[in-house]
């Protein structure tokens, strides 16, 4: 027997005014999948969410969550569906506890407080759960967020961009608990605009381009058709790599305005240049890696930047390190 | 793989509890309710240490005398404007503030559906409204018992009603501003769902009864005034009549249940289509839809003002003759009772009454003139003795009315009784209430 798709979404199409935010969408997330759903701003990510949460209705195409059809709006209510779409929201008079005390009331009838402290403790708030909401950080109401996901023990998880405001350890934590509650079967869908924060998580892509999907797979799908990766690499002679490199075919090396060199290597190509450095003396002291293949491929897919040019993904590095 | 339930897990008395457990987490329903429970106390408090009463409100001038009084007053204050101003305190802000904080996006991704966390929010916001009016009706009533007394109350034709009566009128009086008081939480929630802005939620009901008591002043037909859902807090009136008249009453109840289907009806049909799309496409709340909103307001009032004459004339010089002059009589006799006078049982005094009104129009709300002339009998050549007493009477568009007298005719506020305890003249001030309809 065929599982049932957590989310089976086919030619979704929302539009605001002129713009079409969402332009027939199709998708599908499989129970125990984590699946990125990724696009620079303004792609139609969130709105492809609110769709599916049914706070939108669509202007054509359909939702199944669970196995059931979403229904109209007046009638949606999403059993066995957790999550949030943009900042997680809540009553700022009300404690963290209180807050997600209602919302279990909500989903069962009752408060449910043993729940609730779980909930609170898997998200690092217990020592918090009792100060009210408005005084929270924007890290604290994300973790709150995905407590409040987490309390109804959901089988569907979509998540807004759930690392937003989180600090790197934040991050790994979000990460971990997304990989074990697929491992138990839940489907995850999670959005961002930022695929270095969730590649690690993610089973699969989905990428948004003007509301409209321009690539869907699994990660290593995604890997192998990446046009490259950019490092920053240090050696014992730079100007013996750099003549190296101006006849290797699939590799480039640019000098940074620091000074610095940027290597830009096409898959499959890292490993020769390596080899070939080394053949002719050249100590390699560091390469760190700047871009990655899914970065590079994300950039490529939403046109952000010409990253078939290794100069162009070296430059893209630049850019990177000029960010952070 | 555990799909979900097809049926919603949540449901009505989740969403209701729910936010009857918000409502009672804010500060403004706290305060409501220490303002209901301890402002009639302070309000008799107040009475106690001062000589003078609130004549001009119906039964103010009876304050000081018995208990059943202090609540009618509170609740023709209340009726006045504290109803509508609690109504939009309550729920002006009620759908609006999930627009403020952004929580829509938190509570429709639950087990509730729109329609039951729709349906909860209008049952705790009911509960709330009716246990507020529940707490000051009883706050008022023990305020009066407990500082002034259990003692029987005066009729508005002038009769005394036993102690156990008035108590009993007085919760029928507090009972039926329910519906009235309902359809201005209705009139909130309608505000507060469309315009998503909780300024407007929350004021406007108490706008809106203020455009309606103007109304009220306007115009000499019954129509509109009947249906002006403000109108109906003073539908209790006619029962402290002593031959009471439940067509007001009657008609204030169907026209607040109009009102509530009405507004909660628009409400719905405008929540259960709504995208909630975010605050980069969704319509954030602003300036300009309540100005829109008060300029159709303002034409829709003018209209109304328009209509003020339509239906038949309620309040006539017949009527008011009708009503105060029983009154007058029934009054003049408590009045000799309390000076120690013997008064036959079923004595009734010849009253010729003249009323006008002042002004161009004969009939309609406003100030009359009525003259009642006294024929009391004497010996001799003229067989009666012609007492005129002049009295100024303020007919509001319900019915009731007030008349005063100068002390020259009638005497001063306050007299000496029997026993030369100082007690109300009940000829001072007197109240009144005619059918209009």
């Amino acid at each position: 027997m065929t599982p049932v798709a957590a989310v089976r979404a086919r030619g979704l199409v929302k539009r605001f005014e002129t713009t079409c935010a969402v332009d027939a969408v199709d998708l599908v997330v499989e129970p125990g999948e984590v699946r990125g759903l990724l696009g620079p701003n303004g792609a139609g990510k969130t709105t492809l969410l609110r769709l599916l949460f049914g706070l939108l209705t669509p202007d054509a195409g359909e939702v199944e969550l669970l196995g059931h059809p979403l229904g109209p709006p007046d009638a949606v209510h999403l059993n066995g569906v957790g999550g949030f779409v943009e900042a997680p929201a809540f009553y700022p008079y009300l404690s963290g506890r209180a807050n997600l005390e209602l919302l279990a009331a909500l989903d069962r009838g009752t408060e449910d407080r043993g729940r609730v402290d779980e909930a609170l403790a898997r998200v690092g708030l217990s020592q918090r759960g009792a100060d009210r909401v408005s005084g929270y950080s924007t890290g604290m109401r994300q973790r709150l967020g995905i407590a409040a996901a987490l309390l109804r023990a959901p089988a569907l998880l979509l998540l807004d961009e759930p690392t937003s405001g989180l600090d790197p350890a934040g991050v790994r934590d979000v990460g971990a608990l997304l990989r074990r509650l697929a491992f138990e079967g839940v489907a995850v869908l999670v959005s961002s605009h930022l695929i270095g924060e969730i590649e690690g998580m993610c089973d699969s892509f989905t990428v948004l381009r003007h509301g409209r999907v321009v690539w869907s797979g699994s990660a290593a799908r995604l890997r192998e058709a990446a046009p490259g990766s950019a490092f920053r690499l240090l050696t014992s002679d730079d100007r013996r790599a750099l003549e190296l490199a101006s006849g290797h075919g699939g590799v480039s090396i640019t000098r940074s305005p620091a000074g610095e060199l940027r290597l830009a290597a096409r898959t499959g190509s890292l490993d020769a240049f390596v080899l070939e450095l080394g053949q002719a003396g050249v100590a390699i002291r560091r390469l760190e890696l700047l871009v990655s293949p899914l970065e590079s491929m994300f950039f490529a897919l939403t046109g952000e930047v010409e990253v078939e040019d290794p100069v162009a993904l070296a430059e893209l590095a630049d850019e990177v390190l000029a960010g952070t | 793989m555990a799909g979900a339930p097809a049926r919603p897990v949540g449901g009505v008395r989740a969403a209701y509890r729910t936010e009857r457990r918000k409502l009672a987490s804010q500060l403004a329903p706290r305060l409501l309710a220490l303002v209901c429970l301890l402002g009639p106390f302070a309000f008799a408090g107040v009475l106690k240490v001062q000589s003078g009463s609130p004549a001009d409100t119906l039964y103010g001038v009876w304050v000081h005398s018995s208990g059943f009084a202090l609540s009618l007053v509170v609740l023709s204050f209340s009726g006045a404007w504290g109803l509508p101003l609690m109504a939009g305190v309550l729920a002006g802000d009620l759908f609006a503030a999930e627009d403020r904080h952004g929580t829509w996006k938190t509570v429709l991704t639950r087990s509730c559906t729109r329609r039951h966390l729709f349906a909860g929010k209008l049952l705790a916001v009911t509960a709330f409204a009716l246990g507020l009016l529940t707490l000051l009706a009883l706050s008022s009533v023990a305020a009066g018992v407990l500082l002034v007394g259990v003692h029987p109350l005066v009729s508005l034709s002038g009769t005394l009603m036993s102690s156990g009566r008035s108590l009993v009128l007085v919760a029928v009086a507090w009972l039926a501003c329910a519906p009235p008081m309902l359809a201005f939480v209705s009139l909130a929630v309608l505000l507060s769902v469309t315009t998503r802005n909780g300024i407007v939620g929350v004021l406007g009901p108490a706008v809106v009864d203020l455009a309606m008591q103007l109304l009220a002043l306007v115009g000499s037909g019954v129509w509109l005034h009947s249906l002006l859902v403000a109108s109906a807090f003073d539908a209790w009136h006619p029962l402290f009549v002593s031959a009471p008249f439940f067509g007001p009453l009657v008609v204030g109840e169907l026209v607040s249940l109009i009102w509530i289907a009405v507004c909660l009806g628009a409400s719905w049909l405008h929540l259960r289509r709504r995208d909630f799309a975010g605050a980069t496409t969704s319509r954030r709340p602003g300036w300009v839809l309540p100005v829109r909103v008060a300029v159709a307001s303002a034409a829709l009032i003018a209209v109304l003002a328009l209509a003020g004459n339509w239906g038949p004339k309620g309040i006539t010089a017949t009527r008011l003759k009708a009503s105060i002059t029983p009154t007058f009589n029934n009054l003049t006799l408590l009045q000799q009772q309390q000076l120690g006078r013997e008064v036959p049982a079923g004595a009734k005094l010849n009253v010729l009454p003249s009323c006008s009104r002042r002004g161009s129009a004969p009939a309609g709300p406003g100030d009359w003139a009525c003259t009642l002339t006294v024929f009391i009998p004497q010996p001799g050549a003229v067989p009666f003795q012609q007492t005129p007493v002049t009295y100024d009477v303020t007919v509001q568009s319900n019915g009731c009315w007030k008349a005063q007298s100068p002390p020259s005719f009638v005497g001063q506020q306050t007299m000496r009784d029997a026993d030369g305890r100082q007690v109300v003249n009940p000829l001072f001030v007197m109240y009144g209430c005619l059918n209009t309809l």
